[in-house]
């Protein structure tokens, strides 16, 4: 059964943690650059929490919101591919072929998102930090892009088991690191293509807004906006 | 007079245009050769630079990016591979044949009915087929064989509590990205044979099949599973 | 036809030399058989303790094989072994329930990190210098040995002390027995951001020497003064999980957070009401709110009686602290405090949390016993959703938070600095390390570096060589928690009994020994009382023993033999109980001839010559620096500034202009105690005259990731206390702020309004 992977994310949970961050590095083999090349912006946080301030002190105010691929339905990165390394998975998924990449970073520019991220070095870890590695997945080679994948081998392990148990993959099987790390459950992750899953289901929520869907894209990760209290401020 | 002239005068140019044509074509030709000749000699200096640094232990904060690249080298490059040589290989998919420490001897023990599976446990449960530990084998081999050059030199090994440095003999460069998954294969009942040859006529075990990708679609599309890249390049 | 043919000869030649390249170079280590089955590439979970920070949250440690060099019969060689791939947290566990924080999560890195101590290792150079040679463990344990005999001795004239981060279960149990046998033996606990007051402060208004744990998944209102519960404070991971069901897992009930700091926080940022408070206010602005709550008969002012009564002027409704009388003080207008009055009264259950800056002043306890009057007019105290405390777990001796010897006054590293100068009541000859870091994390005014220095004899059984276990002159490496049989007993977090165990989930890498054993091996060697107060032989033993009894009580787990009971407990990560009783209160009686004034703050540094409050802050990549050596919590940026892989001055954008400041500035910030530099960071947040830095960085001698990065703000605070408790005031300290060339951030993104848009400041 096709599913269509998607994500919400609920702000009035998020508390700006960054487990969800940590929690990613740790899962997808991602490379720690240096503080120099952290300084050149060539960090490859697949997520990051963004803050937005508002206002003035003392009524300065702060919002969390964490970034990732929003794996777009119409998403520009993929168009733009000469080698069809990123393009669009059965499953809704913006896949990323580290073979194919060349590296032309054509995807990165076309992202609204900035949320694709070139390998310009090889990484390296120094012994034994290698031994912390996935084996389920790739270590990315310098010259390739790579972007966050809904945690690919995640989802690929729960069909393989759902088939070998003859079955569905239930609803909150599958959990990419970051929503299985985050605190608040702020983040939840399922089948957009069932209308009863959780991810579905909030996703019809009246706080429900996407990010610079006014460009087009149509992202799969769902925002729900934070509320504000009553009787205050 | 005048036709003379002319004639000499276009006689003269087209001689010019001949030898300035080809000249330019000369000219040409021996800047895209000096170019490329730089091109891969400057390629083959980094790699044997880069192969010479390798093994120093650099670390992200010793300033330099992280990889295995010291100050010497230009900071902006570093090669994909370790070296042309390797790339090279890897472009061609060449394998070199491995070298094994003992002669293991499929052939005998496939006749003696020893099943795949028994040996190779994990490519039921799991993405690893998996190559047993010396005491798996000296559970036999403690008594069978014992005379046998290859079973004293299995003994050997288990003696000194160390594995035989087994080489593999079906493997993908990482570059390739290929995550492959035993279990799902043999659930849906793909022979051995099919992908690793018939065993029961290799002694040392030799990659008789060539895993390319193509030999890996030419079977999904035939059986109508999923050819979607990401199911294996993730 | 030349070209194709040299084209050719050229590309066939080219594929012929790589032909000629070799095969696979075999490694040139040998390879150990496996000590363990494990099918290839098929990860199993295992149980874990998180050691982290202090929280204790439970793990569930991804194990898969992998190939590892390790150390086995005396030589290096590669093995297929279970490694941690990754960690999470345990769903069963009664405090983290299934999740885990980013410190938590770059524990792998804490294990496999390249810096880690691998043998034992014997000094050769000067004190400090980081100059060892490695030694065998026999070596190292007969060297020991050799210190710890004269000492055992009845009345021998010196003795030893045993410096530690705060520990609890079975591991504490067992290191005070040790000790125990030494006459005049201390332990003695030493963690930067600790909390003593606080817990002084629920001993005497609730009897509970002990932090407290919120019950937010039921609250309606939380005012928070000061205290990061969503970061870095208290139980962290529980607080969030609390704090998620809180905003949305009741059906139209959100309920209300307020924040009162003098500097957004991360938690701040996610408050409804942000409220600004002078430092070191925040127990007159409690106060403030309590009197309207007498004024106008909200709340439980009965309730309220025991704890009110320690208050000056309680009877006659706190006339002190009446919002207009202290308005100007705090910064807060007395509109809005008796408009925070009257909400909290009127949505309840409502919650008063305080913790972090406004404790670490010298009126700090003054501020913890006002909020504690709140909560109690608040009719918070052990009801749902309100300030509850960890019931103790039914075992003689659990090595729980609340077997603190009663006094208040935890032993501090100062009080052991003075005993190593002065000699008195005896000379320390041995001093043992394991995991705190003082020399760092402690001011210079406490000259602990010093006095550390002269002790005679030095061990260090930490995993890291730091600023202090640099001062060893033996280092007896101890495994990392995911190779160590662990156990805890949880201070806050959660409202259940727990006694977290957890086997060991990788087998050793490194050539190390678990601290335990080492403590019990001493302990049989050294024969007599010792080996009697520790009959085992391993620690595992000892936990299977002395947790037994849990047993026989109610809890989460049901078996039929002590065995398989043993079995389960490792098997789930710990035991729980939602039954266990609560400890009965200590009935300290409590002295009312003497009711307490109001305490100002006082503040180290005139105001004239150091106009800005320093507020230093426990990071939340790094708390108290104990992990600027994970590259991780290097480069993942602190979430309010994007700051990573270094330290910055946060100045309000105001205050910044006044002064001619730009981000990016290097900024020399001055106490009266020492100065350091960092580049400027404007940040709406923070008050005009607040500097606030984070702390973490500054490391000398910690490893590749974390030396020579940042500067360490501990380093200028003034040395002085909360008189009651001791406890130093670290918020209390002024500073002022000169300009001294361009310095150097790294920010993962641009502007704080726009995205990216900024380039970073270099």
């Amino acid at each position: 059964m096709a599913h269509r992977w998607g994500m919400v994310i609920d702000l009035d949970r998020c508390t700006g943690c960054e487990a969800c961050v940590a929690a990613c590095h740790a899962e997808n083999n991602i490379a720690t650059v240096s503080s120099e090349q952290a300084a050149w912006g060539r960090t490859m946080h697949w997520i990051h929490v963004e803050r937005y301030w508002e206002g003035a002190f003392p009524n300065a105010r702060a919002r969390f919101q964490p970034v990732l691929c929003q794996q777009c339905d119409a998403a520009p990165c993929e168009p733009v591919c000469p080698t069809y390394a990123s393009y669009h998975n059965p499953d809704g998924l913006n896949a990323q072929v580290y073979n194919r990449c060349i590296g032309t970073r054509y995807c990165a520019n076309a992202c609204p998102y900035t949320a694709r991220y070139f390998n310009w070095f090889n990484p390296a870890w120094d012994k034994p930090l290698h031994l912390q590695l996935n084996p389920d997945v790739s270590i990315r080679e310098a010259g390739v892009m790579e972007k966050c994948t809904f945690c690919s081998q995640r989802i690929l392990a729960a069909e393989v088991q759902a088939r070998a148990e003859n079955r569905e993959i239930q609803d909150g099987e599958v959990k990419p690191a970051c929503v299985q790390s985050c605190p608040t459950t702020a983040m939840v992750f399922g089948d957009l293509d069932d209308p009863n899953s959780q991810v579905s289901r909030l996703s019809r929520s009246v706080r429900a807004t996407t990010l610079l869907s006014e460009v087009g894209t149509l992202p799969k990760v769902t925002y729900l906006e934070r509320e504000s209290s009553h009787g205050s401020e | 007079m005048i036709d003379a002239q002319n004639k000499k005068s276009r006689g003269f140019s087209k001689a010019s245009a001949e030898t300035s044509a080809s000249r330019f074509r000369r000219i040409w030709l021996a800047i895209v050769l000096v170019t490329a000749g730089l091109g891969v000699l400057g390629t083959l200096w980094v790699g044997a630079a880069k192969e010479m640094l390798e093994g120093q232990d650099s670390s992200p904060a010793t300033g330099g990016p992280a990889g295995s690249m010291s100050k010497e080298v230009s900071p902006v490059f570093t090669s994909a591979r370790r070296s042309f040589f390797d790339a090279l290989k890897e472009y061609f998919s060449l394998q070199p044949t491995p070298v094994q420490p003992i002669a293991f001897n499929h052939r005998i023990h496939i006749q003696n009915g020893l099943q795949c599976t028994g040996c190779h446990s994990g490519v039921t449960q799991g993405p690893d087929a998996g190559i047993p530990s010396v005491s798996f084998c000296m559970a036999c081999h403690q008594a069978i064989a014992t005379e046998k050059p290859e079973i004293k030199k299995l003994a050997a090994y288990a003696a000194k509590g160390e594995e035989p440095p087994w080489q593999p003999v079906y493997w993908f460069y990482p570059e390739m990205h290929v995550q492959f998954q035993h279990a799902p294969h043999i659930r849906n009942e793909i022979a051995c044979e099919e992908c690793h040859g018939d065993l029961s006529k290799q002694t040392v075990a030799v990659g008789s099949k060539n895993l390319t990708m193509s030999f890996c679609l030419s079977c999904h599309k035939a059986k109508a599973v999923s050819v979607d890249c990401v199911i294996c390049h993730y | 036809m030349k070209r194709r043919t040299f084209l050719k000869l050229s590309a066939v030649g080219s594929a012929g030399s790589a032909l000629a390249g070799c095969g696979h170079q075999a490694t040139q280590l040998i390879r150990f058989i496996p000590d363990e089955t494990l099918i290839p590439g098929v990860a199993t979970w295992k149980p874990g303790i998180c050691t982290q920070c202090s929280a204790g949250c439970g793990l569930q440690v991804r194990v898969m094989q992998g190939d590892a060099e390790v150390f086995r019969n005396g030589q290096w060689g590669n093995m297929k072994m279970g490694l941690a791939k990754k960690l999470a947290g345990n769903p069963e566990h009664p405090v983290n329930r299934g999740k885990l924080c980013m410190r938590g999560e770059a524990g792998l890195q804490a294990t496999y990190n390249p810096d880690r101590i691998r043998h034992p290792l014997k000094r050769v150079g000067q004190r400090s210098s980081g100059q060892f040679t490695q030694v065998s463990w026999d070596e190292a344990m007969q060297e020991l040995l050799a210190h710890l005999q004269p000492l055992a001795s009845p009345h021998v004239a010196q003795s030893l002390a045993f410096l530690t981060r705060p520990l609890r279960g079975q591991r504490k149990v067992l290191i005070e027995r040790f000790l125990s046998s030494f006459e005049g033996a201390r332990l003695v606990p030493f963690e930067l951001f600790d909390d003593a007051v606080l817990r002084t402060a629920n001993r005497l208004s609730f009897g509970r020497d002990q932090l407290p744990t919120f019950d937010l998944a039921h609250s309606s209102y939380v005012i928070s003064f000061g205290a990061d519960f969503l970061g870095t404070w208290n139980s962290p991971v529980a607080q969030n999980v609390a704090y998620g069901r809180m905003r949305q897992n009741r059906s139209g009930i959100r309920g209300k957070f307020v924040q009162v700091e003098s500097r957004m926080s991360q938690t701040g940022a996610n408050a409804d009401e942000w409220v600004a408070a002078h430092p070191g206010t925040e127990g007159v602005l409690a106060l403030a709110i309590a009197h309207v709550f007498l004024r106008e008969h909200l709340g439980h002012p009965e309730a309220a009686g025991a704890a009110g009564m320690r208050f000056d002027g309680w009877r006659e409704g706190l006339p002190e602290y009446s919002p207009e009388a202290i308005a100007w003080k705090t910064g807060v207008p007395p509109e809005t405090i008796t408009r925070l009055a009257r909400e909290m009264a009127a949505q309840s259950p409502a919650v008063a949390v305080v913790g972090g800056a406004p404790l670490a002043q010298t009126n700090g306890l003054f501020t913890a016993l006002a909020v504690n009057v709140l909560n109690a007019l608040l009719g918070s105290v052990g009801k749902p959703g309100g300030l509850q405390f960890t019931p103790r777990p039914p075992l003689s001796a659990s090595g729980s938070a609340q077997e603190i010897s009663g006094e208040g006054k935890a032993d501090s590293v100062r009080s052991l600095a003075q005993q190593i100068l002065s000699g008195q009541p005896k000379p320390i000859e041995l001093l043992l390390l394991y995991e705190a870091n003082p020399v760092f994390a402690t001011p210079p005014g406490w000259h602990i570096k010093e006095a550390l220095g002269t002790v005679p004899f030095i061990v260090s059984f930490s995993s890291f060589i730091d600023e202090t276990s640099s001062l060893a002159d033996l280092i007896l490496p101890d495994h990392s928690y995911l190779e160590s049989w662990i156990d805890d007993v949880p201070e806050s977090g959660t409202t259940e009994a727990v006694v977290s165990v957890a086997p060991p989930a990788l087998r050793p890498l490194h050539d190390t020994r678990a601290l335990p054993d080492v403590l019990l091996d001493l302990a049989h060697r050294l024969g007599g009382r010792t080996s009697q107060a520790l009959p085992w032989k391993r620690f595992e033993e000892m936990l299977q023993a002395t947790l037994a009894p849990l047993a026989r009580h109610p809890g989460s787990i049901s078996a039929k033999s002590s065995d398989e009971f043993w079995k389960k407990v490792q098997e789930q990560g710990g035991w729980w109980s939602a039954n266990a009783s609560q400890v009965p209160q200590s009935k300290t009686p409590v002295d009312f001839s003497r009711p307490m004034k109001n305490q100002e703050p006082q503040f180290a540094g005139a105001a004239a010559e150091y106009p800005f409050y320093f507020l230093p802050y426990a990071s939340q990549q790094f708390l108290d620096g104990r992990h600027a050596n994970l590259p991780w919590m290097q480069e993942i940026p602190e979430v309010l500034s994007a700051g990573m892989w270094g330290t910055w001055v946060e100045i309000n954008p105001r205050t910044a202009a006044t002064l001619q400041i730009e981000q990016g500035d290097l900024l020399e910030v001055a106490s009266p105690h020492g100065k350091i530099r960092a580049p400027a960071l404007l940040s709406p947040g923070i008050a005009p005259d607040v500097i606030a830095m984070p702390v973490g960085q500054g490391h000398e001698q910690y490893g590749r990731y974390a030396n020579g990065r940042g500067a360490n703000p501990i380093k200028i605070l003034a040395p002085h206390d909360e008189p009651t408790t001791g406890s130093w005031a670290w918020a209390g300290t002024r500073v002022n702020i000169t300009k001294a060339g361009k310095g150097e951030l790294v920010l993962l993104t641009g502007g704080p309004t726009q995205w990216g848009a900024e380039k970073s400041a270099r």
